[in-house]
Parts: C-alpha cells; sequence; structure tokens
C-alpha cells in the first residue's frame, strides 16, 4: 500500500507486529497471542477506524500505536522513527510530544480546573506556566470551551467533559490523535458532537485512530481496520 | 520539569485533602513540637540554672581546709598570710570564721543557730549579699569587733518572730555557755531561685575580730574558709589554677580544697546536656511513628491516585517525574508539620517564660528551628521513598484500567 505514496512519511508503520504474553510459572507457561504479524500504515491526515470484537487484540493494537506497550517481535516505527531498544523514559517523551491520548472514561483530574487540565501534558515539557495556559486556553477555544476554562470536571457535562480531554490531547501539538471507544460513555447527542469535533479536526489535517466496536461511529472514518483473533482482517 | 513545580502541586493535592492531609501530619507536627521544645527547654534550663547559681554565689573561688582526708580545721587554718598572697590576684578577698551557737526560742528552751564572721562591708565585695533593711556593719566597726550582728531572714524570722529584728539585742551562747550579746544592724534579702535553698540557713552574720575576742575556741588570726569572688574580666579557670598553686606551695597537695563556681556549672550543665539527650530520643520516637503515619497515607494516596499515575505516564510523566512528584508530596507534607511543630513548640515556650519565674530567657535557636525543619523533611523524604516507588512503577495500561 506505502508504494502508492512513496515520498511521504506514514505516522504509523508496523511490520509483522507480535505481542505474546505470557503468564504462569515456568512450568506451565500460558501464552497468550495478542497481536500476530499485524502490517499496519497509516499517513499523515488519515482518519482511521480500528474494529474488532473484545479480545480481537485492539486494545493491544492501540497501546503499541500509543507507545504504552512495545511489540514482542516485529517491527513499529512512529513518525519514520523506530521504537525498538528505547527507555521507558523515551518512550515518555515520544508519547508526550508525539501521541495525543482520548479515553472512554476521559480521565480529567477532578481537582484541577478544565484549563489546568488542558495544560497538563505541557507540564512535563518545561514549558513556563504562562505559555502552558496560553497553549492550553488556545485549545480550549479550539473545542468551542472558550467559556469553560475555570470550571472544575464536576461542573461540566459528560460531552464538555470528553472536549476537554480532546483539547489536552490536541495541546500536545501531536502527530496522532488516539481515540479510545471516545463515544463510549456519552448520550447519543454527545456522541454526535464528538464525532462532528473529530470530522472537523480531521478537516484540519490531523492523523486520527478511533478505537471502537460501534459501526456507525466507525462509519465516520475514512478507513476502517478490522481485527480479528490478533490479525489484522481487513482494511490495514 | 522544574521541582518548584511540583511542589506547587504537591500543595495543590495535600490542599485538595485537608482533613485527611491534616490529620496525616498531626504525628510529625507532635514529634516536631516534643523535639524542638525539649532542645530549647533544655537550653533555656541551662541559662536558669547557670543564672541561679551565680544569684546564690557569684562568680566566685572558695578556698576551705580538705576535712575530707582526715584533716582537722584547727591543724589546717587559713591565716593571715594566705590572705595577703590572694590579694595579689584580681579577687574579693573575704575571709570567714563559723561557729556554732545557741540561743533561746522559749524560756529554758535552746536551739543552735550558725555564727559568720566576716570582714564588715560584705555587699559591697559580694554582690550576692543583699541587704534588705538596715545596714551591713562596716569594715572599721568589724575591725574594731564591736558587738553587731546582720541576720539571714531566716535567722531574723527564728530569732524576732513576728517582730522587727533591726534595732533589737540578739542573745546567743557559745558552746560553752559563754553569753554573746549582739546589736541587729540589718537583715539580708532571702536568697531567689532554685538553689537559694543551699543557702537559705539561720545565720548570724558578725565582725570576725568580735569572735577571736569572744569565742573559747577560735584563735586569733586564723580562718575557716574564703571566698573570692572574682573581678570584672577575670577568667575564673586560670584564678582557680593560681589560687591552687599558691596553697599547694605553701602547704602542699591535698591540704586545701579550691573550687569555683565555674566547675559547679560545667558540671550541671553537662548532666542538663544528657538529660536534654534522652528527652530528645524520646521525643525522636515520636517523630518515627509519625513517619509511619506518613507513610501510611501516602501508600492509600498512591493506590486512590493510580488512573491519575496511569494518566500522567500516558501523557508523557516518566516514572522518575512519578516518583519525585509523590516524594515531594510528602516531604511538604511533612515540613508543613515541622513548620506547625516548630511554631507550637515556640508558643510553649513563650507561655513557660512568662509563667515560670527560673525560666529567665526565651531560646528558639535558628539552629534549633533548622534542625527541626530538616529532621522533618528527612523523615518525608525517608518515609516517602517506598509509597514514591510503588507510584513509578505502575504500568500505565493497568493504571489506566484500575476502577
Amino acid at each position: 500500500m506505502s508504494a502508492s505514496q512513496p515520498e511521504t512519511v506514514p505516522v504509523v508503520e508496523m511490520r509483522g507486529v507480535s505481542k505474546v504474553y505470557r503468564s504462569g510459572s515456568s512450568a506451565r507457561t500460558v501464552e497468550v497471542h495478542a497481536l500476530v504479524g499485524v502490517d499496519l500504515t497509516i499517513y499523515p491526515g488519515e482518519y482511521v477506524a480500528l474494529m474488532g470484537p473484545s479480545g480481537s487484540g485492539k486494545s493491544t493494537l492501540m497501546h503499541i500505536i500509543g507507545l504504552l506497550d512495545t511489540p514482542t517481535e516485529g517491527e513499529y516505527r512512529l513518525g519514520g522513527e523506530p521504537v525498538r531498544g528505547l527507555s521507558e523514559a523515551q518512550l515518555a517523551r515520544i508519547r508526550n510530544q508525539r501521541v495525543g491520548f482520548v479515553f472512554q472514561a476521559f480521565f480529567l483530574l477532578p481537582r484541577l480546573t478544565a484549563l489546568h487540565n488542558v495544560a497538563l501534558p505541557l507540564v512535563y515539557r518545561g514549558l513556563s506556566a504562562a505559555e502552558r495556559l496560553k497553549r492550553a486556553k488556545a485549545a480550549l477555544e479550539s473545542v468551542g470551551l472558550g467559556d469553560r476554562l475555570d470550571h472544575l470536571p464536576s461542573e461540566l457535562s459528560g460531552g464538555q467533559k470528553q472536549r476537554v480531554a480532546i483539547a489536552r490531547a490536541l495541546v500536545q501539538e501531536p502527530d496522532l490523535l488516539l481515540a479510545d471507544e471516545p463515544t463510549g460513555n456519552l448520550d447519543s447527542r454527545s456522541s454526535h458532537e464528538i464525532m462532528e469535533l473529530f470530522e472537523a479536526l480531521h478537516r484540519q489535517g490531523k492523523t486520527i485512530v478511533v478505537v471502537t466496536h460501534e459501526p456507525d461511529v466507525a462509519a465516520r472514518a475514512q478507513r476502517i481496520v478490522r481485527l480479528r483473533d490478533g490479525r489484522v482482517a481487513d482494511g490495514g | 520539569m522544574n521541582p518548584l513545580e511540583n511542589f506547587r502541586m504537591a500543595f495543590e493535592s495535600l490542599w485538595s485533602n485537608k482533613l485527611r492531609s491534616f490529620l496525616a501530619l498531626l504525628g510529625i507536627v507532635i514529634g516536631v513540637f516534643a523535639v524542638t521544645a525539649m532542645i530549647s527547654l533544655g537550653q533555656m534550663a541551662a541559662v536558669g540554672i547557670t543564672q541561679d547559681l551565680e544569684a546564690v554565689a557569684g562568680r566566685s573561688i572558695f578556698v576551705q581546709p580538705n576535712f575530707n582526708e582526715g584533716h582537722d580545721f584547727s591543724t589546717a587554718p587559713i591565716r593571715e598570710e594566705d590572705l595577703e598572697a590572694l590579694r595579689s590576684l584580681p579577687v574579693e578577698v573575704i575571709p570567714q570564721l563559723f561557729s556554732s551557737l545557741q540561743y533561746e526560742s522559749r524560756p529554758g528552751q535552746r536551739r543552735s543557730i550558725q555564727l559568720q564572721g566576716t570582714p564588715g562591708d560584705l555587699p559591697k565585695l559580694d554582690p550576692t549579699s543583699r541587704i534588705a533593711r538596715g545596714r551591713y556593719f562596716s569594715e572599721t566597726e568589724a575591725r574594731g569587733g564591736l558587738a553587731v550582728a546582720v541576720l539571714s531572714d531566716r535567722a531574723a524570722k527564728d530569732l524576732f518572730p513576728g517582730r522587727e529584728a533591726v534595732g533589737q539585742v540578739a542573745r546567743l551562747y557559745y558552746p560553752g555557755g559563754t553569753r554573746l550579746d549582739l546589736t541587729v544592724v540589718g537583715v539580708l534579702e532571702p536568697p531567689g531561685g532554685i538553689f537559694g535553698g543551699l543557702s537559705s540557713g539561720a545565720t548570724v552574720y558578725a565582725p570576725i575580730q568580735l569572735i577571736w575576742n569572744t569565742s573559747p575556741t577560735a584563735r586569733r588570726g586564723e580562718y575557716a574558709f574564703v571566698i573570692l569572688p572574682l573581678k570584672k574580666g577575670a577568667d575564673a579557670n586560670q584564678v582557680t589554677a593560681q589560687v591552687r598553686r599558691i596553697f599547694e606551695s605553701r602547704y602542699g597537695k591535698g591540704r586545701y580544697q579550691v573550687q569555683s563556681t565555674e566547675s559547679f556549672q560545667s558540671t550541671l550543665r553537662s548532666v542538663t546536656l544528657i538529660l536534654q539527650g534522652l528527652l530528645g530520643a524520646i521525643a525522636g520516637l515520636s517523630l518515627l511513628v509519625g513517619g509511619i503515619g506518613i507513610m501510611n497515607i501516602m501508600l492509600v494516596s498512591v493506590t486512590e491516585r493510580t488512573r491519575e499515575i496511569g494518566l500522567r505516564k500516558a501523557l508523557g510523566a516518566t516514572s522518575g517525574q512519578i516518583r519525585q512528584q509523590f516524594l515531594i508530596e510528602a516531604v511538604v507534607l511533612t515540613l508543613v508539620g515541622g513548620v506547625l511543630g516548630v511554631i507550637l513548640a515556640a508558643g510553649l515556650l513563650f507561655l513557660v517564660t512568662a509563667t515560670v519565674p527560673f525560666f529567665k530567657v526565651y531560646i528558639l535557636s535558628p539552629a534549633t528551628v533548622g534542625l527541626a525543619l530538616t529532621v522533618s523533611a528527612l523523615v518525608g523524604l525517608f518515609f516517602g521513598v517506598w509509597p514514591a516507588a510503588k507510584a513509578a512503577a505502575l504500568d500505565p495500561i493497568e493504571a489506566l484500567r484500575y476502577e
């Protein structure tokens, strides 16, 4: 597939990625093959949905894409850089600069205001407080929450919380927006709101990967990658 | 990220859990309070002891024949020529003579009282004797052997209960029965401080000359005891050594006992120091208990904030940064406890200084405060290590999944 666009560096490039979990004692080791020989390429500006039933390995794949986990076998390049052999601290730094996570349960810190929640990833970049807050404010404005800067998460609706979380990902200016069931905790109206926001971000040229099991969420994406039993069944 | 950021974060996190943070640091507050108060009270007590001792004894050197080694006072008295040798030193020379006399407390009932021969003008020579009423007999009166007396506060009460003693005649009897009538010209102030009891006996002060003239046993030109109040600026240890040399060169080693208030003080100070160390160690135990409380609360906090830790790692925090965050939180917790403990201790010390006369000065030295705060920070560091390591070791995937 990459042959058609040889001049562009893919955001995600996987070749033969496998993940094996071993558990139990050495005498009776149980091996779980979560991923088997996955090839996956995602180019800048793509909007990809990652689908599959539970146990299909889509969570594992998402964790590897987001550098929260590393492959047992195979090659993975994020933004053209191989991640094999990187230290925990190096992976953390790359996560901070290249990957923006959006979670199903939002994961906002309850005691921080929307503005400070959004500024949180920038704390680990060593930016000054003023610069962090300036960028966080701009990110919140870009998701339409410019009037909710000083609200605590408990004072926001579900849809608003998820928009704060998206702003927190956007403030990192990542290569990749990685959303795990972003509408799973939302009612249909809020879900719709969030899907429209993703589409708008896609139009702005952002690279987005949404992990979901909901067909109508996946249908909004440009491309659907289906996983079954740890293998790419379709769309890789 | 800079450490300052971590401190701000730590404060926010602790502030958001005010009641729990307060309860957690209570142990540290009590521990630091106890340590600080113990050290400072010890220092204040040392000053109190020194000052009280000076109030009863001044800065003085004492010489007396060494009774311990079987030398009878009469065989080794202090002689006039010894006093002459001492007068070259930076001291006042107050020779004294003691005699036990009796008085009639009721008709037919006799009780003992101490008669002390002095050279007169005592308050001028020795700042620890203060006249309450009347006056002290002068040197001229003393040399003339006039039958005058100054009474200690106790003696005035014993001899003239319920009456003004000044102007009365005190009738005393030597052990052989010889009568001695003395006109009371003055009464001394009672000695103060915790050592007041040491010198609060019933004593009648009379001219040495008079005792030589009237006593059947005392021999002219011989004294039992000499007090040498140091003049301003004189070095106690140096002069003590000089006095000792004078007596040793005249009579040989061990015949006379030469002591100074300075040596009493250093003995008392070392006793105080030992007590202080013991109490400090006990107070330190409470810091240990407080530290364990901090560890407990930090472990709870790590478990409770598992998802926060997972999120921070996902957003790019390294394990080192997570460890730093929790360590600083523990240190901030114990430091706040330390500051509160020092403030409480300062309050107690202030109260004690204001209400207990023995503690004359308020001492809370910067060194003590520094030590208290350093120790409390170290307690946080020590007891924060394990919880912080636990937080740092969390797997972000597991942590984010944690319910």
